[in-house]
């Protein structure tokens, strides 16, 4: 009896499990492509109805041709402008976190009041103190006697944009840092500490590789959201993507045509950041897969 | 107590509160090198806050720890110098309930990050001596793994090794199998039991009776904070002298056929 149960599960032979496993994959994977594709089709119907709308409204793509090249030479400085300040951004968030969770209180009161300050505040309202104010400050030391000292306050636009954007978006993402440094397991702290790490090395090879695995879409999320606020240095005579437009669109009134191509740049940039955020997510994801 | 010149654990007066809570209420004993120590009792009892109190992964309220030279005392208004604390964590090894390896590194990579990290050594120095750790465990096949893919026992196994690695003067088990499978704690003792043959110094909390019985040199029962009984297992298995002791042991028989 015993050996002949055994030889149903012999290789020999349609396996009926098998088959019916199979064929119930090939359903699913169907219907998971048909989902896919109707998603893809309702796309393409807003795609129309906008395209169509905007003939309707008289617009003029021969003018977003001949100066498409000008604008977009704006989206590299964007990009630049939104790479820099991302970096810087992050660094401070680190700082601003071990701040947050330092039990020494000039550290905790630093960063708790560099967070409370720059959340707490426009960003339109920072750039205008960093670009105009600063410089302020800055004759004011000159009329001290500090004229080296003064000339340092006295920010390029470009330099007042990434610093603005940067000590803003640090300020939001030092949240980020934290929570993300608070997830990882208290053992995997004991851990380090017993094998006799100091609390700095503990950090640098244990709890900061695994928490920025975990808030990298978050901070992916934060790039993408940066690149749309760049716009707002455009109040500084950057020429980036957003001055460009406004400058072109308020020559011959083409606002639509403009401002539609400068939207249709940074929705791209958006697009390419964040699949490049999920492929860097995925190769993060290898040792946690099975 | 008096002070004993071979002891390589010695602990005097220990304390710990936790708030109001007073968990270990005055400890005192010693280990010798190549001793193994079982330190049991019920939940609660403090059996492993004063394991965790040995390598200040807990700070104790008071006290006095030494370990392989050491000596730390606390004691409140006392803040002991964290330098002195880092060279005992260096004479202590720890292996936990939940193995705490890490999950971002490759097995290999867990078990000569020590190495690597605290004790400064090159990589490739740290390699072979990570192997040979590996394969004492038997393991070495994983080398190359990320802890997902092992199983529990295969886990504390890595870890074992991973606190080996360090050659480390005491051994510290806090709990090792009692987050495993029933089917799985029976490969990590026999690790445990082999690390004890080759003369390691542990301690180790358990409730594993049998491991106790077989492989301890010496058992500390735990009770409330305080040790009740410090004896050889035969005594403590067969005659303990404590009714306490006794009441605890019952009830154990039955189940693990002691």
């Amino acid at each position: 009896m015993a050996v002949e149960t055994m030889q149903s599960y012999g290789p020999a032979g349609p396996d009926p499990d098998r088959s019916m496993g199979e064929k119930l994959m090939a359903l699913e994977k169907r219907a998971r492509l048909m989902y896919t594709l109707e998603v893809a089709l309702v796309w393409v119907v807003l795609f129309v109805i906008l395209t169509l709308a905007l003939m309707l409204l008289n617009f003029d793509p021969r003018y977003v041709v001949e100066h498409f090249n000008f604008v977009l030479e704006g989206l590299w400085v964007t990009i630049q402008l939104a790479l820099i300040a991302i970096a810087f951004a992050s660094i401070l968030a680190l700082l601003g976190a071990l701040g947050r969770l330092s039990t020494n209180p000039i550290a905790q009161g630093v960063s708790g009041f560099y967070i409370s300050l720059f959340r707490g505040t426009p960003l339109l309202i920072q750039i205008y103190l960093i670009y105009l104010g600063l410089p302020q400050i800055g004759r004011q030391l000159t009329i001290m006697g500090y004229p080296q000292l003064g000339q340092m306050f006295t920010l390029t636009a470009f330099q007042s944009g990434v610093l603005a954007l940067s000590l803003n978006y640090g300020a939001y993402m030092t949240e980020i840092f934290r929570a993300g440094i608070q997830s990882i397991s208290y053992g995997q702290r004991e851990a380090a500490v017993a094998i006799g790490m100091t609390r700095l090395q503990t950090m640098r090879r244990v709890i900061l590789p695994q928490a920025v695995r975990i808030i990298i879409p978050d901070i992916g999320n934060q790039f993408i959201a940066m690149q749309k606020d760049t716009a707002q240095v455009s109040v500084m005579g950057i020429w980036e993507l957003t001055f460009r437009a406004n400058r072109l669109a308020r020559q011959e009134s083409k606002f639509i045509e403009m401002f539609i191509t400068a939207a249709i740049l940074y929705w791209i940039l958006t697009i390419v950041s964040s699949w490049l955020e999920s492929r860097l997510e995925r190769r993060l994801a290898h040792a946690y897969e099975r | 107590m008096l002070m004993n010149d071979k002891s390589i654990i010695q602990v005097e007066d220990l304390h710990k509160w936790f708030g109001m809570l007073h968990v270990l209420k005055g400890i005192t004993f010693s280990v010798v090198p190549r001793e193994v120590l079982v330190i049991i009792g019920r939940s609660g009892s403090g059996k492993s806050t004063l394991l965790r109190c040995i390598n200040f992964l807990e700070d104790p309220s008071a006290g006095m720890i030494s370990v392989a030279g050491v000596g730390v005392l606390t004691g409140p208004g006392i803040k002991p110098e964290h330098k002195k604390i880092l060279a005992l964590r260096l004479s202590t090894g720890m292996v936990f309930q939940e193995f705490n390896l890490f999950p971002h590194m490759t097995t290999i990579d867990n078990v000569i990050e020590g190495l690597v990290t605290v004790k400064r050594m090159k990589k490739d120095e740290a390699i072979p001596i990570g192997e040979k750790y590996l394969e004492k465990v038997g393991l070495r096949d994983k080398r190359d793994v990320h802890p997902i893919r092992l199983s529990g026992g295969q886990k504390q196994r890595v870890a074992i090794a991973r606190a080996l690695a360090m050659e480390p003067a005491v051994l510290l088990f806090d709990e090792p199998t009692s987050a495993l499978d029933p089917e799985l704690i029976g490969e990590v003792l026999d690790v445990m039991k082999e690390i004890a043959y080759d003369g390691a110094t542990m301690l180790v909390v358990t409730h594993e009776m049998g491991f106790a019985k077989d492989v301890s040199d010496r058992i500390i029962f735990i009770d409330q904070g305080l040790i009740v009984e410090d004896g050889p297992p035969e005594q403590i298995f067969s005659n303990p002298k404590d009714e306490r002791t006794r009441l605890f042991l019952e009830p154990l028989r039955k189940v693990q056929h002691l």
